[in-house]
């Protein structure tokens, strides 16, 4: 009898059974980082069309949780960002 | 000896001939201070994205050079001093890429 009972609550809390927005989802969708695949864009402070993706309006860097850039290359990002916000580009 | 970038920022109210007595001078400085210019580019006059110093557009050259601490050191005293240059960014680089060309204007 336990068992059945396990099963019945799994099928309540479904991806679409969410109560709000924030709510972690149960399925994992994993998206691969944009920057490291084969012949990918140059990270530089020079090329400002690829780093003002990744700058809020505000000028705010955004985080590699929401554009699922990897670790190593998100690094890089920051470093040639900071350099471009110096010179006055972004 | 390393490569080396620089770009310096001039303010957007001088003359034509004024800035080319800046590309030149420190095109001069490079080379007299045991350096070596490979490429200048100029960017041209370019909005800048917030106010510095109650400017809001800037003249943009772009040097491309192999040198020791000597160029560096002559580049940061003379920079200094220059009374018509808003900023400036010095990166080093093992490798220099002369090809591609971010800034080149559409015709």
């Amino acid at each position: 009898m336990k068992r059945k009972n396990k099963k019945f609550q799994r099928k309540n809390t479904g991806s679409l059974n969410k109560l709000s927005l924030f709510q972690k989802s149960d399925s994992k969708f994993s998206k691969k980082c944009p920057l490291s695949i084969k012949n990918a864009p140059i990270i530089d402070y020079k090329n400002i069309g690829l780093l003002k993706k990744y700058v809020s309006d505000n000028g705010k860097i955004i985080s590699s949780k929401i554009t699922s850039v990897s670790y190593n290359k998100q690094r890089k990002l920051t470093r040639e960002i900071k350099k471009a916000k110096i010179l006055g580009l972004i | 000896m390393a490569f080396y970038e620089n770009t310096i920022v001039a303010k957007q109210d001088l003359a034509e001939k004024e800035l080319k007595i800046i590309k030149d001078t420190y095109n001069e400085l490079i080379n007299s201070s045991s350096g070596k210019v490979l490429k200048i580019e100029e960017w041209g006059l370019l909005n800048l994205a917030n106010k510095i110093r109650n400017y809001r557009k800037g003249f943009y050259i772009h040097y491309k050079f192999e040198g020791d601490k000597k160029t560096l050191d002559a580049i940061d005293k003379k920079v200094k001093i220059d009374g018509k240059i808003i900023r400036y960014l010095l990166v080093k680089y093992k490798k220099l890429d002369t090809k591609n060309e971010y800034f080149k204007k559409e015709k």
